[in-house]
């Protein structure tokens, strides 16, 4: 069995079952605990709680005026690599290929050109995001191993994909064989880590915004 | 009915006139030194379109050849003495080889010393069969 | 039948039968422009070539299709790639030769006394070695058996077709037979693997060739097939492949795409890790190769191209990931979430009944 085989056979199947067994873990022993109700009453013209909810998470997308100078930085550089992955995963045709063979559905690809200028945009962001975590005292303070694994298995992907698509430094069968590990390496670790935000920050950003609905907070 | 690069053999890449200059190379270095060249036009990237570039622009000169040997070929000197064009077809007329040659004469046009060898012992041996068998009706005029 | 030292030269072979040296010519500047030489060197190779003695080969047929014989022997008149067939002996060959039967047998045993050490086995088809190789027989003998005696006074081994270089087709799941290809048996001669199913005619004869004019392997890659013909990637010289590079796929057989023929991606081409020489020689002469007719590459000079994971599965999708997999390992995480969940809910029952201190 070639590297390849290996890693669009057995090393994807792998991949995908502990992700989705790891996901339905979490988000079950999360969503099944016991609820804390709140036992206060809401205040006289407080919104039902999913508007309150909506609200909160929309609310939350750009930081509150007396925080934007401090933030700006981070909010847009996270954006930018944010919106950047996302347009790689769902943009390039190969990876819509790939969905499609998962899911079934399809839908029209980006020119390749576009993606790949994307591609080193998001790269460029994400070694931004890694140099100021690892240069401002307060990040490096709190920084865990878990911050630093999780920006390297989202970096891998990235670079092996540029790699691979410009056909770089080995034959191409070897660069799309290590893409593909590095991906299945992400989905691996994706359960475990930091990466839950991709589903819990739906939860948690809702959850503040009914919580401030209710009570005498005015957003 | 498949669209095999039909749009590109519209476009001339320009490869022609690259391939020109490395002829006048080559056709410099055998008038001053006498030394012969060769470029292999299969192993370089032309379209169709290079392809008819190249051979207008050299154009034909004064001898054209046909050569019938292991199938059919097709020489000729360019325009531009000293440098022929080699085409050689194989199977269903697919061209199989085609070469610039910069030389006096393609080497594929002189007679092999062994060829001449083999031919002069089989014409002795034609001769010496003609009058053994003839009742020498009209081998009188040939000397044994 | 005369020994390989005591046979005419390839040039006086042709001198006799009134074919000019010029035919040796022509065909050097072929194999030259065929196998990337410079193409001066052809002068070079045709006086090698007139000098040397017809290369003794021994062709066998083991689990095969006749594919490759059929693909050698593609002619209607004598053309210059029938040539090769005037640079070698072909001692024994089952579909070819006119003998048949012990007569075919002695012939070939002979053929290997009279040219010990100086003959090179030609291999088509992979071989049966499942319960001794019973599977696939001649004259009572197994194919394995037969290999390994003709192997061993042998020059070299040329496996011709991906059954005999990699196992091919009689090796796909479940492989019934034990197939097993030709360097895997044979393990103290040098053997050359020319891969494709079939190979390009102009690939095995150009090595035969290559052997016979400079008495020596041509480079090799790390499958042992020469770098000449399996250099690049299918991808690395298609035509479409600035299709490919701006993203404009064709997404089924018959659509707009398709009919402009952009690149094959989508309905599974494995242009990109198949290596071969189709893209620049083509098939048939050079008229076209499968891209060119719109189906995509089936990576058929590759090892196990038959269990892939499907010949229109685009690259880039996972081979095997069965529903049932990712179904039941969803299932049992969300198990173990609802356990854990449970017993949180358990701690904090237990934990509100215990009297306050």
């Amino acid at each position: 069995m070639t590297l390849l085989d290996f890693a669009r056979g057995p090393a994807l199947e792998v991949a995908i079952a502990v992700f989705a067994f790891g996901v339905m873990w979490r988000l079950l022993s999360l969503l099944l605990l016991p609820w804390a109700h709140d036992r206060s009453r809401p205040r006289p013209d407080a919104p039902p709680a999913m508007i309150g909810a909506a609200r909160g998470f929309i609310r939350h997308l750009w930081p509150p005026k007396p925080f934007v100078r401090s933030f700006l930085f981070a909010t847009l550089n996270g954006y930018v690599f944010h919106v950047g992955l996302a347009v790689i995963v769902f943009g390039l045709a190969q990876h819509i290929l790939f969905l499609h063979g998962l899911f079934g559905v399809a839908w029209p690809n980006l020119p390749s050109g576009v993606v790949a200028v994307v591609s080193v945009v998001t790269l460029a962001s994400l070694i931004v995001a890694l140099t100021r975590r690892l240069t401002s005292p307060v990040l490096r303070l709190i920084s865990t191993f878990d911050d630093y694994f999780t920006w390297l298995v989202t970096v891998l992907p990235v670079v092996s994909g540029l790699v691979a698509v410009s056909h770089l430094w080995a034959p191409y069968e070897t660069l799309l064989a290590v893409h593909i590990l590095s991906v299945a390496l992400l989905l691996i670790w994706f359960p475990f880590g930091k990466l839950m935000h991709a589903f819990l920050v739906f939860l948690t950003r809702s959850e503040t915004g009914i919580l401030y609905s209710r009570r005498g907070v005015e957003i | 009915m498949h669209a095999d690069g039909d749009q590109f053999a519209a476009a001339c890449t320009g490869l022609a006139q690259s391939v020109l200059r490395e002829i006048a190379q080559h056709l410099a270095t055998l008038a001053a030194k006498g030394e012969t060249g060769v470029i292999d036009l299969r192993s370089l990237p032309m379209n169709q379109a290079d392809r008819d570039e190249l051979e207008e622009g050299l154009g034909r000169g004064d001898v054209e050849v046909t050569l019938n040997v292991a199938g059919m070929s097709e020489i000729w000197e360019t325009r531009y003495s000293g440098v022929w064009w080699v085409r050689h077809f194989g199977a269903d007329n697919q061209i199989a080889v085609e070469r610039i040659e910069i030389a006096a004469v393609p080497e594929i046009l002189m007679t092999h010393g062994a060829d001449i060898a083999a031919a002069a012992a089989r014409l002795r041996q034609d001769l010496a069969d003609d009058s053994s068998t003839s009742k020498g009706e009209d081998a009188a005029h040939v000397r044994p | 039948m005369p020994r390989m030292s005591d046979r005419e030269t390839i040039g006086d072979a042709l001198a006799r039968r009134g074919v000019s040296r010029r035919a040796l010519l022509k065909y050097a500047s072929y194999l030259a422009s065929v196998m990337a030489l410079p193409p001066t060197v052809s002068n070079a190779m045709a006086e090698a070539l007139a000098k040397a003695r017809r290369q003794s080969v021994i062709w066998l047929s083991f689990q095969e299709c006749t594919g490759c014989t059929e693909s050698l022997t593609r002619s209607f008149s004598p053309t210059i790639e029938d040539m090769i067939f005037n640079l070698i002996s072909l001692d024994y060959h089952e579909t070819l030769q006119a003998v048949s039967g012990r007569a075919a047998e002695e012939a070939r045993l002979a053929a290997m006394e009279e040219n010990k050490g100086k003959y090179v086995v030609v291999v088509d088809g992979s071989v049966s070695t499942k319960d001794g190789g019973v599977y696939s027989t001649s004259a009572g003998k197994t194919n394995l058996q037969v290999l390994t005696e003709t192997a061993q006074h042998a020059l070299a081994l040329i496996s011709v077709g991906t059954c005999a270089a990699f196992g091919g087709i009689p090796r796909a799941k479940p492989n019934p037979t034990g197939a097993m290809p030709v360097s895997d048996i044979v393990k103290d001669k040098p053997v050359i693997n020319i891969s494709g199913c079939p190979p390009i005619p102009e690939a095995m004869a150009g090595t035969i060739a290559y052997l016979v004019t400079f008495n020596k392997l041509p480079d090799l890659d790390h499958l042992n097939r020469p770098k000449a013909f399996f250099g690049d990637s299918i991808h690395d010289r298609c035509y479409r492949r600035p299709f490919y590079d701006k993203g404009l796929f064709a997404k089924r057989f018959d659509d707009e795409g398709a009919r402009k023929g952009w690149c094959l991606y989508e309905v599974g081409c494995k242009g990109p890790v198949t290596y071969n020489a189709c893209a620049t020689l083509k098939w048939n002469g050079g008229v076209s190769f499968p891209i060119q007719s719109g189906h995509g590459c089936l990576g058929c000079s590759e090892p196990n191209f038959w269990d892939k994971g499907g010949f229109y599965n685009p690259l880039s999708t996972g081979t095997n990931i069965p529903a049932a997999i990712v179904g039941g390992a969803a299932a049992a995480g969300a198990a173990v979430g609802v356990t854990s969940a449970l017993l949180a809910r358990r701690r904090k029952r237990l934990a509100a009944q215990e009297p306050r201190s």
